[in-house]
């Protein structure tokens, strides 16, 4: 017997003033004692939706609209919350995805530990030394005792999303759903908590799922994955076997995004078009309008998830056809046409730099009473922008790649060096002329969600640089607007102009805040992270609209990030920053492929290679 | 520790900024107090003798001489707490005037607005704990709708049934004609009895703030991370309410309590003047409409010490309360 069976669970979504949504459809799975099952799926595939109703967590208007989910035998679909806090914790614990929230703010690291041993009294007994009890569990994630007497905000990111590992291990559970636990880290704090995650998994037996987005995690630590899409199942399979074997074209879609960027071509692939609105009754196939292979039955019939290779997949061509195989390089030819980017060995001309930044530095000063404190947070860094060329600025969090951004904004002063746009000095420039020299160099955010004002249209968002930048008022910016649009991929540009932020993907609000960078006609444009937020499905999309761009308008991009990936398939050259000081820089591929800072390795090493395991 | 020093410093500066600011304010408005008056005495029509003025001023000690030195002497006389003598009220002093009347505002509102403080808190917390229930929907509608009625109104609504129609409440005053102030069990009877329909008339209105801003706040922490954490934790439902909903939710209120607690005196005026009670609204408004400048001054002084200390204080407990602000303070 299975220790978690899901049957034919659904989740629908129904709030007040929309239509219902129906997030999980007719999911099931089951995980067995022990076992290491990935969840893997992109924003608004219902993957989170799916483990609040395991854990019974969803609160209005989402409820459990059919199916059941039965642990160790028992029913717990619609067991009252009272009888289900017997089982909480005790035998079903979870992490959340935001380490930065998950722990009560007012409260010690102790009595977080405390209150849930209070609330297990009678399983635990009440002489429990919670102390000694609790030491044990943060030895376990290599945290210090001291740690107990702290308040969650002393903690750092990763110190809490270890707090919160340790946490959900107190009572031994057998079961632990892991939901997201390092996004948001730092991509070598990540590397270590996972690791330690694998180990106490082995040695303390529990059962694990492990929602994720992140292709490259799940397939290295999980024993079955299981991809979800539009509320739906459409994968599950052996993770060797989903590396190598992937039947359905959205996994294939998924893992092609990958690759490794120490080969002397790399490509990747992306899924164009968007997910299906749940909120809609569809015939067919849920996929079939991003689908590359998909045919005429598609449109109609709804594909069953039927057992398929050594695990099960949702795909018409794979149920009939007897040997999906073929289907599937077939699939992988039509891709390859357009929906592909490389990065080759070509070389981009060379050309007069625009910006020349010449050993800065810069010096924080914080004080704290009557002590000063000094922080050095870029020594001595000098480097060229060229039109036409993209230079990757890689670090880990702290290095000093955003004062280095900020300083070439003209936000922040250089304390020493100077940067020149041009012939002009510009380090040190006046109220007056800093604002004409931004018109020159332009900026895209990290965060497409937080980059656009949520209440003002597309075109508002547009034309505020066009005005201020440009002069362009009314009709001209509009026209402009639009032109811009056409631009970054959004047309027809008429349908976007007058929608609000929120009625936007993420990937087109990436592209209208790029829209948006580009208004002024900026020769030098700073990406600061800008596919770190997307789904990896979209990323390569936006890294080709960034190339192109660059290319065709000969603008120098400063490209700030700490994916190696996209460096090498964006960059022209690369600089890799350490505390401050530049460690290494040259041409992409051989800083990447011969790197020896520890820090550039740490992070090569961080690149999912989903099929590297099969290999080694 | 710095983080109580640094408020402490913080307190003095702001001190003696609205002290310098209270002592410019009221010479910056027009009209000539020893003026007013001789009007009141002698009434409107009767021609002023210019003579009369200087000895009326003399006898009032109206500040001779550049801004300067009344400054210079306006501070020495705050230290050493003499706020002269009361221009409408002469003979008495101003500190006479000022302590007859702050017995009776410091035991109606503040007694009524810790209670409006308790009982919003609570009811809005009970609101937020049965969140989308029945009872939500009574608190929330019910005190939303009572926070539309004017608060005049309301009082004299008060005043028509009570004290005019069915009589069991005296109309006005803080106590019966003929009775003088003194510990006797009378007269505290007496007193209780005219200090009801005021006292319910705050406590109508007084709690809404509270429970609005409470059924809000702890919403919002019920539904955060940590909360569904200690859901997914297993802990009792009320332990979740109180640890990890209330206890994070009053944290804003804390500091929205000491303030309206420092402001009572702004507030008092027009529940004092509705139901004719002597405390300190009711003395603003005649120092106010006298031009009867050492009395306003003082009265203004007395606010505005009441809310710097109520900040003071709201300060440092929320310095225990929430340990984040403690922290951010001393980065």
């Amino acid at each position: 017997m299975a220790l978690l069976e899901v049957r034919d669970l659904s989740v629908t979504y129904s709030p007040r003033d929309s239509a219902a949504v129906r997030a999980v459809d007719r999911v099931s799975f089951e995980v067995h004692d022990g076992e290491f099952v990935g969840l893997l799926g992109e924003s608004g595939c219902g993957k989170s939706t799916l483990g609040n109703a395991v854990l019974r967590l969803l609160d209005r208007p989402a409820a459990i609209t059919g199916g059941t989910i039965r642990f160790d035998g028992q029913d717990v679909t619609t067991t009252p919350e009272d009888d289900l806090r017997s089982l909480r914790w005790v035998d079903l614990s979870t992490v959340f995805q935001s380490s930065m929230n998950s722990l009560n703010p007012v409260i010690t690291v102790r009595r977080q530990f405390a209150d849930t041993f209070e609330a297990h009294s009678d399983a635990l007994g009440n002489d429990l030394d919670v102390d000694a009890r609790a030491t044990e569990l943060l030895e376990m994630v290599s945290l210090d005792r001291s740690v107990l007497s702290r308040f969650p905000h002393e903690l750092s990111g990763g110190m809490k999303q270890r707090v919160a590992l340790a946490l959900a291990l107190a009572l031994e559970p057998r079961f632990v759903l892991l939901d997201e636990p390092t996004t948001g880290l730092d991509v070598v704090v990540q590397r270590d908590i996972l690791d330690r995650l694998r180990v106490l998994q082995a040695r303390l037996g529990f059962a694990v799922l492990f929602i994720s987005h992140d292709l490259g995690t799940v397939m290295e630590l999980a024993d079955r994955v299981m991809v979800m899409y539009a509320g739906e199942i459409v994968e599950d399979q052996p993770a060797a076997e989903m590396v190598t074997r992937h039947l359905h074209p959205y996994s294939a879609g998924l893992l092609g995004s990958y690759a490794d960027p120490r080969d002397q071509v790399v490509e990747v692939e992306f899924i164009p078009g968007r997910p299906p609105d749940l909120s809609q009754p569809h015939a067919g196939c849920l996929f079939q309008p991003r689908c590359p292979v998909a045919v005429d039955a598609c449109r109609t019939v709804h594909p069953e998830l039927l057992p398929a290779s050594l695990g099960q997949v949702r795909c018409l061509l794979v149920e009939q056809s007897g040997d999906a195989r073929v289907v599937l390089e077939k699939a992988a030819e039509l891709r390859r046409r357009d929906q592909v980017f490389a990065a080759g060995l070509s070389e981009r001309a060379d050309a007069e730099p625009v910006l020349v930044v010449d050993g800065v530095s810069k010096v924080y000063k914080t004080r704290r009473g009557l002590n000063t404190t000094l922080t050095q947070a870029v020594d001595d860094v000098s480097f060229a922008l060229r039109p036409g060329q993209v230079t990757a600025l890689v670090g880990q969090s702290g290095s000093g790649k955003t004062t280095i951004a900020r300083i070439l904004t003209g936000v922040e002063r250089p304390t020493a060096g100077s940067v020149r746009f041009k012939d002009e000095p510009v380090d040190h420039l006046g109220r007056g002329a800093l604002r004409k020299y931004r018109r020159h160099v332009q900026l895209v955010f990290q965060d497409p969600f937080s980059a656009l004002n949520p209440t003002r249209t597309v075109a508002y968002a547009l034309s505020r640089p066009l005005r201020n930048h440009l002069g362009l008022t009314g009709a001209e910016a509009r026209a402009r607007a639009a032109e811009l649009l056409e631009t970054v991929g959004l047309s027809p540009a008429d349908q976007y102009l007058d929608k609000l932020p929120h009625q936007l993907s993420g990937g087109q609000r990436q592209r209208v805040v790029i829209a948006r960078a580009l208004a002024p006609e900026p020769e030098v444009v700073v990406a600061d992270e800008p596919i770190s937020m997307l789904d990896v499905s979209i990323r390569a999309e936006i890294i080709a609209l960034l190339d192109q761009l660059v290319r065709d308008r000969g603008i120098a991009m400063l490209y700030i990030t700490h994916d190696l990936l996209s460096a090498r398939l964006l960059a022209d050259e690369v600089m890799v920053l350490n505390q401050g000081v530049m460690v290494e820089r040259g041409p992409t591929l051989d800083v990447i492929a011969e790197a020896k800072d520890p820090y550039t390795r740490k992070l090569l090493a961080a690149i999912p290679r989903p099929g590297a395991r099969d290999i080694a | 520790m710095l983080y109580f020093v640094r408020r402490a410093g913080f307190f003095l500066a702001t001190l003696w900024a609205a002290v310098t600011l209270n002592f410019l304010i009221p010479r910056l408005q027009p009209g000539d107090p020893a003026q007013a008056m001789l009007n009141r005495l002698q009434g409107e029509t009767t021609a002023v003798n210019p003579a009369q003025l200087e000895a009326i001023r003399k006898l009032l000690g109206t500040p001779d001489g550049n801004l300067l030195s009344q400054y210079w002497d306006y501070l020495g006389a705050i230290c050493t707490g003499h706020f002269g003598v009361s221009y409408s009220y002469f003979p008495y002093t101003v500190t006479a005037m000022i302590s007859s009347a702050l017995p009776w505002t410091l035991i109606l509102v503040g007694v009524t607005q810790m209670l409006s403080f308790a009982i919003g808190t609570l009811l809005g917390a009970w609101a937020a704990y049965r969140r989308n229930s029945r009872v939500d929907s009574v608190i929330t509608l019910g005190s939303t709708f009572v926070g539309t009625l004017p608060f005049f109104w309301l009082a004299l609504l008060l005043i028509f049934v009570f004290a005019i129609t069915l009589n069991w409440f005296p109309d006005g005053g803080g106590y019966g004609g003929g009775s003088s102030p003194s510990w006797t069990w009378l007269f505290v009877s007496d007193a209780f009895q005219h200090s009801v329909l005021p006292a319910v008339a705050l406590l109508i209105t007084g709690p809404i703030g509270w429970i609005i801003g409470m059924r809000n706040n702890m919403v919002q922490t019920l539904g955060e991370d940590y909360a569904r954490l200690a859901r997914a934790k297993g802990l009792p439902r009320r332990r979740i309410a109180l640890t990890y909903g209330a206890r994070i939710a009053i944290l804003p209120n804390v500091t929205g309590f000491a303030i309206a607690l420092g402001s009572l005196l702004g507030g008092t005026v027009l529940v004092e003047t509705i139901f004719n009670y002597p405390g300190l609204g009711r003395l603003l408004l005649e120092a106010v409409s006298n031009k009867d400048y050492p009395l306003m001054q003082a009265l203004f002084l007395f606010t505005t010490i009441g809310v710097l200390t109520a900040n003071f204080l709201a300060d440092v407990t929320y310095g225990f309360l929430d340990p984040r602000v403690r922290r951010a303070e001393a980065v």
